[in-house]
């Protein structure tokens, strides 16, 4: 092992060591991304559900004001976990005019009005609620549910009388065999499909944001506590001090990437079992360039990031340049989903940023285009070089010896 | 016989406009402990920078006896900064063992360095304590051990004593003084004239980043024709001291504009600066 290998090796364990002894840092770096999805695709849809549950158990309150209601529709109201309160119709024309019916709904005395009247051989109807409260919209969700039954079961029956065939009449159009099987894409291809909408986006966000507080810890932090001077009086150059951050900085970003993925292949596993999504279909060469995107993008967010932070003065001062920079990498992010990636033209491949978004898209739905893999390595190779050599340059300057402390 | 460690060629550093050392020249030798005495913003800081190898001179050069840049012989020096610069996250041994690897010194001979040097510091028992909770006088004495731990040829210490108890600046002392009469060589910036005087055998006065005065007490006491320290320093020093260099980078004007809004001004204050 060369001198020089065995210097950074040392910075980066001691950072290592410095970081792990914060259980603050290893639950907010590493536990939170190891949980989020699980949370986010397993916690929350059952909460969700329970949520539900509980919504379907209660009874709503629906007042009918009506002059000639249908019996047959009441009864189906009746049984749909609807309590009813008849009320004579005091209003003849617009029906949706809430009137005093607003002060009951606003207080919640009531969930829901139906306002219903015969118009020759129609009904006119209105169906009063208020959209800011649950129980007020599951009676309406309810309430329409029954009518539009009503409604089809009102029209097959005038079809009949005509002598007219229901379905014939109202589906002239029909669609013949399995809808699914006339889908060439395999369920693991359309995982992929979706996966890669929201994959980068949290790979890239999480790689920048993850990295922004050890940074400023092991560069602007260092300056501010007076550890800076120590170290740059030892006998080794600003680069292996630079490499060494770099290194400690990327092992704990790739640990809380790699966490977080794991966090997420747990949850779509889960998913998996209930038919919601499939595992995606990833081919060793995907995953070999998924691994190369993520890892051009990280030498090149890292290396960025210690260099801004090796500019600041002070921790604050970092914190308020890295805090806002995350922008740089959210914008593209969000930008980069709307992109069709059908008929794409390359030079999308070399704009920093978009280019490891798009090529991970790409390679989530196992899709390999030469000319775009060329370029996404060519210019992210181009990219993390320069963020590297801006870095040594701020290494390198004579200032970070001294803090505003 | 003399022997030359270090020698410091016309040395100027420069911050942007402002120079903070001016054509400075002087040799450390072997087995000498050199004050550095001046006031705060002379240069002292600097001139140690410049010795540590952490600085590179504006003009001039600081060489070794072999000829060698100071840069590239940074292993031969021992450096103790002002601030300590201890990780408290790490134990007083962490702290030095990781300077040490990063000298190059082998964990087994700097493990029994600093135990020599921690029994005459009264630091044995703490060399396994996280640093977190140390007081100034044993942040001060772990960074003394660190840079003890590779076993250089000179030591540089910043301040040794600053902001330490009388126990602790005395354990200080006593341990500089004990070096020097193994041999050692140490290079001891402070602006303490009566704790120069009782260190050190030759002392330096900086003022306004210049030497003013190179010499043993005594000799200083005569070139001056002083009655004692205090004297001599006054009567090389007349002219009035600068401040502390920070740095003269100009504000942008968005800085300046945003200054002068977020600043109250003094009131009765001349409403016209």
């Amino acid at each position: 092992m060369s001198s020089s290998f065995r210097r950074i090796t040392t910075i980066s364990k001691k950072e290592l060591v410095e970081f792990a002894r914060d259980w603050r840092t290893i639950f907010a770096l590493l536990i939170i991304p190891l949980l989020m999805f699980p949370l986010l695709f397993i916690i929350f849809p059952l909460l969700l559900a329970s949520e539900a549950a509980e919504l379907d158990a209660i009874e709503v309150n629906v007042v009918i004001q009506s002059n000639d209601f249908p019996s047959d529709l009441a009864e189906q109201l009746n049984g749909s976990g609807i309590e009813l309160n008849y009320e004579p119709l005091s209003i003849e024309n617009n029906l949706s005019s809430p009137l005093e019916d607003g002060d009951r709904l606003r207080n919640g005395s009531i969930d829901a009005v139906l306002r219903m009247k015969e118009n020759g051989s129609v009904w006119d109807y209105a169906l009063l609620y208020m959209s800011t409260s649950e129980r007020s919209q599951e009676a309406r969700t309810r309430t329409l549910t029954v009518l539009f039954d009503w409604e089809e079961n009102e029209t097959e029956r005038r079809l009949v009388d005509a002598g007219l065939d229901p379905d014939e009449t109202l589906r002239p159009l029909n669609w013949d065999g399995e809808f699914s099987d006339s889908d060439v894409a395999t369920s693991g291809e359309q995982a992929g499909m979706v996966l890669s909408l929201f994959i980068p986006l949290v790979l890239s966000v999480w790689t920048f944001s993850s990295a922004i507080q050890p940074s400023i810890d092991m560069t602007a932090g260092e300056r501010e506590r007076g550890t800076l001077e120590a170290l740059l009086g030892l006998p080794c150059s600003r680069n292996e001090l630079l490499f060494g951050k770099w290194l400690a900085v990327a092992t704990i970003t790739g640990i809380g990437v790699l966490l977080q993925l794991v966090g997420l292949l747990f949850a779509i596993g889960y998913l998996a079992t209930t038919d919601f999504l499939t595992v995606p279909t990833l081919s060793i060469a995907s995953i070999v360039f998924i691994g190369i995107a993520v890892l051009l993008f990280a030498i090149m967010v890292v290396a960025f990031e210690l260099a801004l932070a090796m500019r600041a003065h002070s921790v604050k001062e970092a914190g308020s340049i890295l805090g806002p920079a995350l922008l740089l990498i959210l914008f593209p992010a969000l930008f980069t989903q709307v992109i069709n990636l059908d008929g794409i033209e390359t030079f999308w491949f070399s704009i920093p940023v978009v280019n490891v978004l798009l090529a991970l898209r790409e390679l989530l739905m196992d899709r390999f285009v030469v000319e775009h893999i060329v370029t996404w390595i060519i210019s992210s190779g181009i990219y993390a070089m320069a963020a590297a050599l801006y870095a040594a340059r701020q290494f390198k300057r004579e200032d970070i010896v001294t803090s505003l402390s | 016989m003399t022997v030359e460690l270090l020698r410091v060629e016309g040395v100027t550093k420069s911050f942007g406009h402002i120079e903070a050392l001016t054509n400075v020249s002087l040799t450390i030798n072997e087995g000498e402990i050199v004050g550095l005495v001046g006031s705060n913003g002379a240069g002292k800081t600097t001139l140690l920078r410049l010795l540590a190898g952490v600085y590179t001179p504006t003009d001039g050069a600081v060489v070794l006896s072999d000829g060698s840049k100071v840069e590239d012989a940074r292993h031969r020096l021992g450096v103790v900064p002002e601030s300590t610069g201890l990780y408290s996250r790490l134990t007083a041994w962490e702290n030095i063992r990781y300077h040490s690897r990063l000298y190059g010194t082998s964990d087994e001979e700097s493990w029994n360095r600093t135990v020599f040097f921690a029994d005459r510091l009264d630091m044995k028992e703490s060399l396994g304590r996280h640093t977190k909770g140390f007081s100034r006088g044993m942040r001060q004495k772990t960074a003394l051990l660190r840079a003890l731990a590779h076993a250089p040829d000179i030591l540089l210490l910043d301040e040794p004593t600053a902001g330490l108890d009388v126990t602790s600046a005395r354990t200080v002392r006593s341990l500089v003084h004990q070096l020097g009469e193994t041999g050692g060589t140490v290079v001891y910036s402070t602006h303490q004239l009566a704790e120069a005087e009782a260190v050190c055998s030759r002392i330096i006065i900086i003022h306004n980043g210049e030497v003013r005065a190179d010499g043993t007490p005594a000799g200083l006491l005569e070139q001056t024709e002083s009655r004692n320290l205090e004297e001599a320093y006054v009567s090389l020093t007349t002219d009035k001291a600068r401040t502390r260099v920070v740095s003269d980078k100009p504000l942008s004007k968005i800085a300046k504009w945003w200054q002068k809004l977020s600043t109250p001004k003094i009131p009765g204050g001349d409403e016209s600066e």
